[in-house]
């Protein structure tokens, strides 16, 4: 008779170990989900910035360059995403997009720093509403990356939690989900260093 | 039939298989413990049989009672989980509600018309990456359902036809079919697993050496006999079941589009795809009773749903029996337009509670259409929604509005009080009714933040809530939406067990409740008197000097233990309040959304009263 109560113990040592690994899925499942998010907001800006550097080319012929350096680095990013978001939390992916990301935004602060130099185009309606959105988009990148964070850290958490830890490689989950850290915005920010 | 006897319905029909599953695990047990003796060799004699000490009979039936009861509460507590977990498992992704594509575009309004008509929370719509027609709706309760889609049904359906679809899946969300699918599942996995331990026992004693092998084997053999068996004539119960909801949520689909073409041309397409309505996920076996078609071909004793042909019948008894050829490249018709048919304003307390189908999908059609375009953006970005709901909250008092602004630009993330600043004069001119649309609209969106995001949102809502120190009548119905969408979804979703059978034991609840919507007319006494006939409820109306929501929470938290049919009377008799003066005041008709929301049944959509 040990043997009908090994079996249920079997049983429920065997429901444990299925709990964690649905745990490990459903976790997985969710950050993944939740960079398709991620995506909708930064493919909103990838349409965006040629709009944006369309407009601006009318007024600023002479900044060739920057406006070319802005388009090639959108370019780069959004072949990033695109490799991303095949594989969210994927290590290299991640970086990679991150990398492309940061180039992006410098691309892009040198121009509004040139804008500067142009009342009549940051005085263009166009423009301001183009702004305006890029902004708004911006903190929605934020936004959802944010939630894609909350989501890795807590597939991480979990991860490397006992008892799960011990199962997590076997399952299938051998290694943590990358963060998707863009460069500090604050640091993009600033103001460039000019001297005289 | 509407929701409130389908609910009483299904809660019967539980009942019903819990007998049978009772019946199942009892033979189930006097099988093994005869399986036992012979594999022991006692011999199945009643004499031999009466030889053995008891104990041993009650061990090998505990182990198997034990054995189901675990499996099957395992199982039960996944499912519970609510309808994402399913989906997730068919490998589904959510379709955000601010996506670009226009067919999800498309699908997401036509869940959200329905929802909006039906007066259920709008559900989080799955994408499933099949090329099949076929959809389906998972979940517990209706705050936790979930409605998955094929890529197939979005690429070769038009908009009727996808409407019928999405009227088939809201029909058994409201018919509680979910719920005894959820049972049913989990009671078969518990069946099954006696014969999977079965097989592990089959071949673990294949490499065992020990002088009763022999026994092990034939105890194997035996359980996986029982196991499958069980599990076969189980889902042969499953099927019956399911076959009969199918039907009965193919003619609720044509009540609720008044139409009948949409649906059945959906079917046809089916009978006429070469891939029909076939899943390919292996996980979808054991929810094959919750789709729109059958995912597999059965024989007709296991098959989960009616015969196409039978179904197309059942919806056009003309139809001449061929389907339309499609292959995987035929793009659908264009969308069709619907004739903006009006539903009259309700005059009957009756009328309010149970009148879907009538041209509210029409009415929600046109609401939606003709929702300020901004606020509804706000509504279906889940950065901006946000700030939507935040401006809801901002008091009309400047004072005490700028007041709030400074705490949301000191506590909100970056951006959001811009969008709050920006959406406060739309959400100002906007009537409440049309808050109350908006509120269910941004449900799914916010469902789409993180825990922490849902977190820091909500302890800042609950913030501007009380923040004048009171709490209006807008506020109270806000915070209730709030707790049932959003607290069912990020924490634990409240399960009432729907238990109380009479009204007498509530009647200070009831007077209270009543007397609160009556003090929101002008002729309170007569409107009080209306309701209370309606309940046959002796005590006068309550004096009340001011909205206490306190309490009208505590009377909400005991009627909502009621069972469905007295919930029905109880929100009919809300209704003949709020109608008795001729006409529902814009608070009457934000109180009863918030009270139906509490008592976690569907308000259908009332015509607007401008």
């Amino acid at each position: 008779m040990e043997l009908i109560i090994l079996l249920i113990v079997v049983a429920i040592l065997a429901f444990w170990a299925v709990s964690i690994y649905n745990r490990l899925v459903a976790l997985q499942n969710r950050h993944e989900n939740g960079f398709s998010q991620i995506e909708v907001q930064l493919k909103r800006r990838y349409d965006l910035i040629p709009n944006l550097v369309e407009t601006a080319k009318a007024y600023m012929a002479h900044e060739r360059e920057t406006l070319e350096a802005v388009i090639a680095a959108r370019n780069q990013a959004m072949a990033g995403l695109e490799a991303a978001a095949g594989n969210p939390g994927d290590g290299n992916a991640m970086k990679e997009l991150a990398g492309a990301e940061g180039v992006l935004a410098n691309a892009m602060g040198r121009l509004n720093v040139v804008m500067e130099a142009y009342p009549d185009l940051k005085a263009n309606t166009n423009m301001m509403q183009l702004t305006e959105e890029l902004t708004s988009t911006e903190n929605k990148v934020a936004f959802s990356r944010q939630a894609f964070n909350d989501q890795v850290t807590e597939y991480n958490t979990y991860r490397a939690s006992f008892p799960p830890i011990l199962f997590a490689s076997l399952f299938g989950h051998p290694t943590d989900a990358e963060l998707l850290e863009f460069e500090d915005s604050a640091e993009i920010q600033a103001a460039p260093k000019v001297s005289f | 039939m509407n929701f409130f006897q389908a609910q009483d319905k299904a809660r019967g029909k539980t009942r019903l298989l819990t007998l049978l599953f009772i019946a199942a695990v009892v033979s189930l047990v006097v099988l093994t413990n005869l399986l036992v003796a012979v594999a022991i060799g006692v011999g199945v004699g009643p004499e031999a049989l009466a030889a053995q000490p008891p104990e041993t009979w009650l061990l090998i039936s505990g182990g198997v009672m034990g054995v189901i009861a675990v499996a099957s509460l395992f199982k039960f507590l996944m499912l519970r989980g609510g309808g994402r977990v399913v989906a997730e498992s068919l490998g589904g992704q959510p379709i955000h509600q601010n996506t670009q594509n226009p067919q999800q575009r498309q699908l997401l309004n036509v869940v959200e018309e329905m929802a909006i008509a039906a007066g259920l929370p709008v559900p989080p719509v799955y994408l499933i990456p099949e090329n099949s027609i076929n959809a389906f709706a998972a979940g517990y309760g209706q705050d936790d359902a979930v409605i998955g889609i094929n890529q197939g049904t979005l690429d070769l359906l038009n908009r009727e036809e996808l409407q019928g679809v999405v009227a088939h899946e809201f029909s058994h969300i409201l018919n509680g079919d979910m719920r005894i699918n959820i049972r049913l599942m989990a009671l078969l996995s518990g069946i099954l697993f006696i014969g999977i331990i079965g097989y592990g026992m089959l071949r673990g004693s294949t490499f065992s050496r020990s002088k009763d092998r022999g026994q092990a084997i034939a105890l194997a053999f035996g359980l996986i006999i029982i196991g499958y068996g069980g599990t076969f004539f189980g889902n042969l119960i499953k099927a019956a079941v399911s076959r009969q909801r199918e039907f009965l949520a193919d003619a609720s689909a044509v009540q609720f589009t008044r139409s009948s073409s949409g649906i059945a041309n959906a079917l046809k397409k089916i009978g006429g795809h070469t891939s029909g309505s076939q899943i390919q996920a292996k996980a979808a076996d054991e929810s094959s009773h919750m789709f729109f078609g059958a995912i597999k071909s059965f024989n007709r004793m296991m098959a989960t749903h009616p015969p196409l042909e039978q179904r197309i019948k059942a919806l056009q008894p003309q139809w001449q029996g061929s389907f339309e050829e499609l292959d995987a490249s035929s793009a659908p018709a264009s969308a069709m337009g619907f004739a903006g048919a009006s539903a009259a304003a309700p005059s009957s307390p009756e009328g309010v509670v149970s009148q879907i189908g009538q041209g509210q999908i029409d009415v929600a059609q046109n609401l939606l259409q003709a929702c300020d375009a901004t606020l509804a953006n706000a509504a279906h970005d889940p950065y901006e929604a946000r700030g939507l709901i935040y401006a809801m909250l901002i008091d009309a008092d400047p004072k005490i509005a700028a007041a709030q602004l400074q705490k949301i630009h000191a506590h909100a993330e970056v951006g959001v009080p811009e969008h709050t600043e920006n959406l406060l004069p739309l959400v100002r001119g906007s009537s409440l009714s049309q808050l109350l649309l908006l509120l269910e609209m941004a449900m799914p969106t916010l469902k789409e933040l993180s825990y922490a995001q849902y977190k820091r949102f909500n302890a800042n809502a609950a913030e501007l809530i009380v923040f004048d120190q009171r709490v209006d009548i807008f506020e109270w119905v806000l915070h209730r939406v709030m707790t049932k969408d959003l607290y069912a979804h990020f924490e634990q979703p409240h399960r009432s067990q729907g238990r109380i059978g009479s009204l007498r034991r509530l009647q200070p609840e009831l007077q209270h409740l009543l007397s609160v919507l009556a003090h929101r007319s002008g002729a309170a006494a007569t409107c009080y008197k209306a309701g209370a006939e309606h309940l046959h409820l002796a005590q006068p109306m309550s004096a009340l000097e001011y909205f206490d929501y306190e309490q009208l929470n505590a009377a909400l938290a005991e009627l909502r233990e009621l069972k469905p049919h007295l919930k029905q009377q109880v929100l009919e008799a809300c209704a003949a309040v709020a109608l008795a003066d001729g006409q529902m005041h814009p608070d009457q008709h934000a109180l009863l959304h918030g009270i139906a929301a509490t008592l976690d049944c569907p308000l259908p959509l009332i015509a607007q009263p401008e």
